[in-house]
Protein backbone atom coordinates (compact mmCIF):
# COMPACT_ATOMS: atom_id res chain seq x y z
CA UNK A 1 0.00 0.00 0.00
CA UNK A 2 1.46 3.35 -0.96
CA UNK A 3 2.27 6.10 1.49
CA UNK A 4 2.21 9.80 0.70
CA UNK A 5 5.71 9.88 -0.83
CA UNK A 6 5.12 6.80 -3.00
CA UNK A 7 1.87 8.30 -4.23
CA UNK A 8 3.59 11.56 -5.21
CA UNK A 9 6.47 9.72 -6.89
CA UNK A 10 3.97 7.67 -8.84
CA UNK A 11 2.29 10.87 -10.00
CA UNK A 12 5.68 12.13 -11.14
CA UNK A 13 5.96 9.17 -13.52
CA UNK A 14 3.07 10.51 -15.59
CA UNK A 15 4.23 11.97 -18.93
CA UNK A 16 5.08 15.65 -18.58
CA UNK A 17 4.87 15.72 -14.77
CA UNK A 18 6.86 18.65 -13.35
CA UNK A 19 5.82 18.56 -9.72
CA UNK A 20 3.31 17.02 -7.34
CA UNK A 21 2.13 17.76 -3.83
CA UNK A 22 -0.42 16.69 -1.25
CA UNK A 23 -1.97 19.84 0.21
CA UNK A 24 -4.43 20.63 2.99
CA UNK A 25 -6.83 23.22 1.64
CA UNK A 26 -7.95 24.58 4.99
CA UNK A 27 -4.49 25.48 6.22
CA UNK A 28 -2.58 25.67 2.92
CA UNK A 29 0.05 23.25 4.23
CA UNK A 30 1.90 20.92 1.86
CA UNK A 31 1.98 17.54 3.62
CA UNK A 32 4.32 16.26 0.94
CA UNK A 33 5.87 17.63 -2.23
CA UNK A 34 8.17 16.29 -4.95
CA UNK A 35 9.64 17.68 -8.15
CA UNK A 36 9.49 21.32 -9.16
CA UNK A 37 7.06 24.03 -8.14
CA UNK A 38 6.09 27.06 -10.23
CA UNK A 39 8.38 29.83 -9.03
CA UNK A 40 10.51 27.25 -7.27
CA UNK A 41 8.63 27.33 -3.98
CA UNK A 42 6.37 24.46 -2.92
CA UNK A 43 5.06 26.39 0.11
CA UNK A 44 3.80 29.32 -1.93
CA UNK A 45 2.39 26.97 -4.53
CA UNK A 46 0.57 24.98 -1.85
CA UNK A 47 -0.95 28.09 -0.27
CA UNK A 48 -2.15 29.41 -3.61
CA UNK A 49 -3.46 26.07 -4.85
CA UNK A 50 -5.24 25.61 -1.49
CA UNK A 51 -7.00 28.93 -2.02
CA UNK A 52 -8.32 27.74 -5.38
CA UNK A 53 -9.33 24.33 -4.03
CA UNK A 54 -11.15 25.86 -1.08
CA UNK A 55 -13.17 28.16 -3.33
CA UNK A 56 -14.18 25.20 -5.49
CA UNK A 57 -15.01 22.99 -2.51
CA UNK A 58 -17.02 25.58 -0.61
CA UNK A 59 -19.16 27.11 -3.31
CA UNK A 60 -22.38 25.21 -3.87
CA UNK A 61 -22.34 26.09 -7.55
CA UNK A 62 -19.65 23.51 -8.22
CA UNK A 63 -20.93 20.76 -5.92
CA UNK A 64 -22.31 17.44 -7.10
CA UNK A 65 -26.00 16.86 -6.47
CA UNK A 66 -25.99 13.83 -4.21
CA UNK A 67 -25.35 14.14 -0.49
CA UNK A 68 -23.15 11.06 -0.49
CA UNK A 69 -20.88 12.39 -3.20
CA UNK A 70 -17.82 14.49 -2.45
CA UNK A 71 -18.62 18.04 -3.53
CA UNK A 72 -15.89 18.34 -6.13
CA UNK A 73 -13.56 15.81 -7.80
CA UNK A 74 -11.08 17.88 -9.75
CA UNK A 75 -10.10 21.44 -10.51
CA UNK A 76 -8.26 21.90 -13.80
CA UNK A 77 -6.33 24.97 -14.83
CA UNK A 78 -4.63 25.27 -18.17
CA UNK A 79 -2.25 27.96 -19.29
CA UNK A 80 0.01 28.50 -22.27
CA UNK A 81 2.65 26.02 -21.22
CA UNK A 82 1.23 23.81 -18.50
CA UNK A 83 -1.73 22.22 -16.77
CA UNK A 84 -2.54 22.18 -13.09
CA UNK A 85 -4.67 19.29 -11.93
CA UNK A 86 -6.10 19.36 -8.41
CA UNK A 87 -7.69 16.10 -7.29
CA UNK A 88 -9.65 16.07 -4.03
CA UNK A 89 -8.90 13.09 -1.82
CA UNK A 90 -12.06 11.58 -0.39
CA UNK A 91 -11.13 10.20 3.03
CA UNK A 92 -13.26 8.23 5.45
CA UNK A 93 -11.92 10.45 8.26
CA UNK A 94 -12.40 14.20 8.40
CA UNK A 95 -9.82 15.98 6.27
CA UNK A 96 -9.50 18.57 3.53
CA UNK A 97 -6.69 17.45 1.22
CA UNK A 98 -6.08 17.30 -2.48
CA UNK A 99 -3.35 16.10 -4.81
CA UNK A 100 -1.83 18.82 -6.97
CA UNK A 101 -0.11 17.75 -10.18
CA UNK A 102 1.72 20.24 -12.39
CA UNK A 103 2.09 19.01 -15.98
CA UNK A 104 4.03 20.38 -18.91
CA UNK A 105 1.63 21.08 -21.73
CA UNK A 106 3.76 19.67 -24.55
CA UNK A 107 4.29 16.22 -23.05
CA UNK A 108 1.36 16.06 -20.66
CA UNK A 109 -1.85 14.18 -21.39
CA UNK A 110 -4.55 15.83 -19.33
CA UNK A 111 -7.18 13.12 -19.80
CA UNK A 112 -4.80 10.34 -18.84
CA UNK A 113 -3.42 12.30 -15.89
CA UNK A 114 -6.92 13.00 -14.60
CA UNK A 115 -7.82 9.32 -14.60
CA UNK A 116 -4.51 8.22 -13.08
CA UNK A 117 -4.53 10.91 -10.38
CA UNK A 118 -8.04 9.85 -9.38
CA UNK A 119 -6.85 6.27 -9.01
CA UNK A 120 -3.83 7.37 -6.98
CA UNK A 121 -6.00 9.50 -4.68
CA UNK A 122 -8.23 6.49 -4.01
CA UNK A 123 -5.31 4.11 -3.43
CA UNK A 124 -3.65 6.59 -1.07
CA UNK A 125 -6.46 6.39 1.46
CA UNK A 126 -8.23 3.15 0.57
CA UNK A 127 -5.19 0.95 0.02
CA UNK B 1 -28.36 41.19 -8.16
CA UNK B 2 -26.17 38.75 -6.35
CA UNK B 3 -24.96 39.60 -2.91
CA UNK B 4 -21.28 38.97 -2.74
CA UNK B 5 -19.87 38.41 0.70
CA UNK B 6 -16.52 39.66 1.77
CA UNK B 7 -14.08 37.10 0.38
CA UNK B 8 -11.93 35.49 3.02
CA UNK B 9 -8.36 36.74 2.96
CA UNK B 10 -5.78 34.79 1.03
CA UNK B 11 -3.88 32.05 2.80
CA UNK B 12 -0.68 33.55 4.08
CA UNK B 13 2.66 32.48 2.75
CA UNK B 14 5.46 32.13 5.21
CA UNK B 15 7.90 34.96 5.37
CA UNK B 16 11.18 33.20 4.89
CA UNK B 17 13.10 36.29 5.92
CA UNK B 18 11.58 36.23 9.35
CA UNK B 19 13.91 34.12 11.41
CA UNK B 20 11.62 34.16 14.39
CA UNK B 21 11.70 31.11 16.57
CA UNK B 22 8.72 30.36 18.75
CA UNK B 23 10.79 28.66 21.37
CA UNK B 24 14.53 29.30 21.64
CA UNK B 25 14.79 26.10 23.62
CA UNK B 26 13.24 24.15 20.78
CA UNK B 27 15.66 25.67 18.28
CA UNK B 28 18.58 24.64 20.45
CA UNK B 29 17.19 21.12 20.85
CA UNK B 30 16.82 20.81 17.09
CA UNK B 31 20.39 22.01 16.56
CA UNK B 32 21.80 19.46 18.96
CA UNK B 33 19.53 16.77 17.43
CA UNK B 34 18.11 16.04 20.85
CA UNK B 35 15.89 13.09 21.69
CA UNK B 36 13.32 13.44 24.41
CA UNK B 37 10.06 15.07 25.40
CA UNK B 38 9.34 18.80 25.51
CA UNK B 39 6.48 19.63 27.87
CA UNK B 40 4.89 23.02 27.38
CA UNK B 41 1.82 24.61 28.91
CA UNK B 42 -0.60 23.62 26.14
CA UNK B 43 0.97 20.47 24.77
CA UNK B 44 3.85 18.06 24.44
CA UNK B 45 6.32 17.48 21.60
CA UNK B 46 8.23 14.21 21.25
CA UNK B 47 11.60 14.73 19.55
CA UNK B 48 13.83 12.10 18.01
CA UNK B 49 17.21 13.25 16.72
CA UNK B 50 15.90 16.79 16.60
CA UNK B 51 12.77 15.99 14.61
CA UNK B 52 9.19 16.05 15.87
CA UNK B 53 7.82 12.52 15.74
CA UNK B 54 4.66 13.05 17.77
CA UNK B 55 2.69 15.88 19.37
CA UNK B 56 -0.15 15.91 21.84
CA UNK B 57 -2.32 18.67 23.24
CA UNK B 58 -5.45 18.65 25.37
CA UNK B 59 -6.77 21.27 22.94
CA UNK B 60 -6.51 19.04 19.84
CA UNK B 61 -8.18 15.69 19.18
CA UNK B 62 -5.64 12.90 19.05
CA UNK B 63 -5.01 10.46 16.24
CA UNK B 64 -7.38 8.02 17.96
CA UNK B 65 -10.27 10.49 17.77
CA UNK B 66 -9.58 11.41 14.16
CA UNK B 67 -9.43 7.75 13.14
CA UNK B 68 -12.39 6.40 15.10
CA UNK B 69 -14.89 9.30 14.93
CA UNK B 70 -16.09 8.42 11.45
CA UNK B 71 -15.46 4.70 11.55
CA UNK B 72 -12.16 4.69 9.66
CA UNK B 73 -10.97 2.46 12.45
CA UNK B 74 -13.11 0.60 14.98
CA UNK B 75 -12.69 1.98 18.47
CA UNK B 76 -11.93 -1.52 19.73
CA UNK B 77 -9.10 -1.89 17.19
CA UNK B 78 -7.49 1.28 18.53
CA UNK B 79 -7.97 0.18 22.14
CA UNK B 80 -6.34 -3.16 21.42
CA UNK B 81 -3.37 -1.50 19.75
CA UNK B 82 -3.10 1.02 22.58
CA UNK B 83 -3.23 -1.72 25.19
CA UNK B 84 -0.29 -3.51 23.58
CA UNK B 85 1.92 -0.42 23.27
CA UNK B 86 3.11 2.54 25.30
CA UNK B 87 1.65 5.65 23.78
CA UNK B 88 -0.38 6.67 20.72
CA UNK B 89 2.57 6.87 18.33
CA UNK B 90 3.57 3.27 18.93
CA UNK B 91 -0.07 2.21 18.71
CA UNK B 92 -0.23 3.90 15.31
CA UNK B 93 2.95 2.09 14.23
CA UNK B 94 1.44 -1.20 15.31
CA UNK B 95 -1.66 -0.45 13.22
CA UNK B 96 0.61 0.36 10.29
CA UNK B 97 2.46 -2.95 10.59
CA UNK B 98 -0.73 -4.94 11.00
CA UNK B 99 -2.08 -3.43 7.78
CA UNK B 100 -5.56 -2.70 9.11
CA UNK B 101 -5.32 0.81 7.70
CA UNK B 102 -4.00 2.00 4.34
CA UNK B 103 -0.52 3.47 4.74
CA UNK B 104 -1.47 6.77 3.12
CA UNK B 105 -4.51 7.24 5.34
CA UNK B 106 -2.51 6.59 8.48
CA UNK B 107 0.37 8.87 7.41
CA UNK B 108 -2.05 11.61 6.51
CA UNK B 109 -3.94 11.35 9.79
CA UNK B 110 -0.69 11.20 11.74
CA UNK B 111 0.64 14.37 10.09
CA UNK B 112 -2.71 16.12 10.55
CA UNK B 113 -2.68 15.29 14.26
CA UNK B 114 1.00 16.25 14.63
CA UNK B 115 0.64 19.71 13.09
CA UNK B 116 -2.65 20.24 14.90
CA UNK B 117 -1.37 19.41 18.38
CA UNK B 118 1.94 21.14 17.57
CA UNK B 119 0.07 24.37 16.88
CA UNK B 120 -1.28 24.39 20.43
CA UNK B 121 1.88 23.05 22.02
CA UNK B 122 3.76 26.02 20.57
CA UNK B 123 1.10 28.56 21.59
CA UNK B 124 2.32 31.41 23.78
CA UNK B 125 2.51 30.18 27.33
CA UNK B 126 2.78 31.73 30.73
CA UNK B 127 5.17 29.10 32.02
CA UNK B 128 8.51 27.99 30.60
CA UNK B 129 8.72 24.67 28.80
CA UNK B 130 10.62 21.74 30.26
CA UNK B 131 12.65 19.26 28.25
CA UNK B 132 13.36 15.77 29.46
CA UNK B 133 16.14 13.90 27.69
CA UNK B 134 14.70 10.48 27.10
CA UNK B 135 15.82 7.87 24.63
CA UNK B 136 12.29 6.53 24.07
CA UNK B 137 11.21 8.64 21.07
CA UNK B 138 12.75 7.38 17.83
CA UNK B 139 12.37 7.90 14.14
CA UNK B 140 9.85 5.28 13.10
CA UNK B 141 8.01 4.32 9.95
CA UNK B 142 5.53 7.21 10.24
CA UNK B 143 6.67 10.60 8.90
CA UNK B 144 8.43 13.04 11.22
CA UNK B 145 8.67 16.79 10.82
CA UNK B 146 11.68 19.09 11.25
CA UNK B 147 11.27 21.41 14.22
CA UNK B 148 11.71 24.42 11.95
CA UNK B 149 8.89 23.24 9.67
CA UNK B 150 6.49 22.87 12.60
CA UNK B 151 7.44 26.29 13.97
CA UNK B 152 7.00 28.01 10.63
CA UNK B 153 3.69 26.30 9.98
CA UNK B 154 2.48 27.28 13.45
CA UNK B 155 3.36 30.93 12.80
CA UNK B 156 1.64 30.78 9.43
CA UNK B 157 -1.49 29.32 11.03
CA UNK B 158 -1.53 32.07 13.66
CA UNK B 159 -1.37 34.65 10.90
CA UNK B 160 -4.15 32.91 8.97
CA UNK B 161 -6.48 33.00 11.99
CA UNK B 162 -5.57 36.60 12.72
CA UNK B 163 -6.46 37.62 9.18
CA UNK B 164 -9.82 35.86 9.36
CA UNK B 165 -10.83 37.57 12.59
CA UNK B 166 -8.30 39.24 14.84
CA UNK B 167 -9.93 38.52 18.21
CA UNK B 168 -8.86 35.12 19.60
CA UNK B 169 -11.60 35.09 22.27
CA UNK B 170 -13.72 32.60 20.31
CA UNK B 171 -10.86 30.09 20.21
CA UNK B 172 -11.22 29.12 23.85
CA UNK B 173 -14.57 30.39 25.20
CA UNK B 174 -17.88 28.52 25.08
CA UNK B 175 -19.61 29.59 21.89
CA UNK B 176 -23.11 30.97 21.41
CA UNK B 177 -25.20 31.53 18.33
CA UNK B 178 -25.38 35.17 17.40
CA UNK B 179 -28.04 36.84 15.34
CA UNK B 180 -26.30 37.90 12.15
CA UNK B 181 -29.02 40.46 11.49
CA UNK B 182 -28.20 42.15 14.77
CA UNK B 183 -25.23 43.64 13.01
CA UNK B 184 -21.92 42.70 14.39
CA UNK B 185 -18.86 44.59 13.34
CA UNK B 186 -17.86 43.40 9.88
CA UNK B 187 -14.68 41.51 9.23
CA UNK B 188 -12.96 44.76 8.53
CA UNK B 189 -13.18 46.39 11.96
CA UNK B 190 -12.80 49.81 10.39
CA UNK B 191 -15.88 49.29 8.24
CA UNK B 192 -19.15 50.99 9.08
CA UNK B 193 -22.34 49.14 9.95
CA UNK B 194 -23.91 49.56 6.58
CA UNK B 195 -25.30 47.26 3.91
CA UNK B 196 -21.79 45.83 3.70
CA UNK B 197 -22.33 44.35 7.13
CA UNK B 198 -25.55 42.75 6.06
CA UNK B 199 -23.87 41.39 2.96
CA UNK B 200 -21.18 39.84 5.14
CA UNK B 201 -23.89 38.34 7.32
CA UNK B 202 -25.56 36.89 4.28
CA UNK B 203 -22.38 35.03 3.32
CA UNK B 204 -23.54 31.47 2.84
CA UNK B 205 -22.49 29.03 5.50
CA UNK B 206 -20.48 26.21 3.94
CA UNK B 207 -21.35 22.58 4.76
CA UNK B 208 -18.27 22.25 6.96
CA UNK B 209 -19.16 25.45 8.79
CA UNK B 210 -22.76 24.22 9.16
CA UNK B 211 -21.48 21.18 11.05
CA UNK B 212 -19.66 23.51 13.46
CA UNK B 213 -22.60 25.89 13.74
CA UNK B 214 -24.98 23.03 14.57
CA UNK B 215 -22.84 22.15 17.58
CA UNK B 216 -22.68 25.64 19.05
CA UNK B 217 -24.82 25.38 22.18
CA UNK B 218 -23.51 27.89 24.69
CA UNK B 219 -21.44 25.23 26.43
CA UNK B 220 -19.06 23.72 23.88
CA UNK B 221 -15.78 25.38 23.02
CA UNK B 222 -14.07 25.08 19.65
CA UNK B 223 -11.99 22.21 21.06
CA UNK B 224 -15.14 20.40 22.22
CA UNK B 225 -16.69 20.84 18.79
CA UNK B 226 -13.55 19.56 17.08
CA UNK B 227 -13.57 16.47 19.24
CA UNK B 228 -17.29 15.96 18.68
CA UNK B 229 -16.79 16.19 14.92
CA UNK B 230 -13.60 14.15 14.89
CA UNK B 231 -12.04 17.10 13.13
CA UNK B 232 -8.71 18.84 13.56
CA UNK B 233 -8.93 21.62 16.12
CA UNK B 234 -7.17 24.12 13.85
CA UNK B 235 -9.64 23.40 11.05
CA UNK B 236 -12.41 24.06 13.55
CA UNK B 237 -10.78 27.32 14.63
CA UNK B 238 -10.68 28.48 11.00
CA UNK B 239 -14.43 27.98 10.73
CA UNK B 240 -15.06 29.45 14.19
CA UNK B 241 -13.17 32.62 13.30
CA UNK B 242 -14.93 32.88 9.93
CA UNK B 243 -18.34 32.33 11.55
CA UNK B 244 -17.45 34.93 14.17
CA UNK B 245 -16.42 37.39 11.48
CA UNK B 246 -19.73 36.72 9.71
CA UNK B 247 -21.62 37.45 12.93
CA UNK B 248 -23.02 33.92 13.15
CA UNK B 249 -21.45 32.99 16.46
CA UNK B 250 -19.78 34.75 19.36
CA UNK B 251 -17.81 33.77 22.44
CA UNK B 252 -19.96 33.54 25.55
CA UNK B 253 -19.39 36.78 27.41
CA UNK B 254 -17.60 36.16 30.66
CA UNK B 255 -19.27 37.27 33.87
CA UNK B 256 -18.21 40.81 34.67
CA UNK B 257 -15.48 40.73 37.21
CA UNK B 258 -14.35 43.47 39.51
CA UNK B 259 -12.66 46.18 37.48
CA UNK B 260 -8.90 45.95 37.64
CA UNK B 261 -7.28 48.48 39.90
CA UNK B 262 -6.36 51.58 37.97
CA UNK B 263 -2.73 51.66 36.99
CA UNK B 264 -0.58 53.97 39.02
CA UNK B 265 -0.89 57.36 37.46
CA UNK B 266 1.85 58.50 35.21
CA UNK B 267 3.80 55.28 35.40
CA UNK B 268 2.95 53.48 32.19
CA UNK B 269 2.34 56.00 29.52
CA UNK B 270 5.12 58.44 30.27
CA UNK B 271 7.84 55.88 29.67
CA UNK B 272 8.85 56.76 26.12
CA UNK B 273 9.91 53.19 25.34
CA UNK B 274 6.63 51.70 26.49
CA UNK B 275 4.67 54.35 24.66
CA UNK B 276 6.61 53.63 21.49
CA UNK B 277 6.12 49.90 21.87
CA UNK B 278 2.39 50.40 22.34
CA UNK B 279 2.16 52.57 19.25
CA UNK B 280 4.10 49.94 17.33
CA UNK B 281 1.82 47.21 18.59
CA UNK B 282 -1.30 49.18 17.66
CA UNK B 283 0.12 49.90 14.23
CA UNK B 284 0.99 46.24 13.69
CA UNK B 285 -2.44 45.14 14.81
CA UNK B 286 -4.03 47.60 12.45
CA UNK B 287 -2.22 46.08 9.46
Amino acid sequence: MPGIDECLLEAMRLPGARGAALVDWTSGLALGAVGEAPGGDHETTAAEAAELARMAAEHGTFAAGGDDLPPVEDVIISNGDSYHLLRFVDTSFDSSVFLHLWLGREEGNLALARIRLGEMAARLVLG
Amino acid sequence: MTVVGTPPPALPVRDKGAGRALSPMLTRLAEERATGVLVREHGVLHLAEGRVVHAESPLAPGLDVLLTAHGTLAATAWQQAAARTTGPLLAAELLLRSGVLPTGALELCHLDALYDAGYFALAPSSTPGRFRYDSTPRLGPLPSVPVVALERETLRRRLLLHRLWPDPAADTAPLIRADPAAGRAPANPAGPTTPATQAASATPVTPRQRAVLDRVDGVRTATDIARNLGRQAFHTLVDVRRLTAAGQIAPLPTAPSAPPPPPPLGQVTTDPDIALLKRLRDALEAL
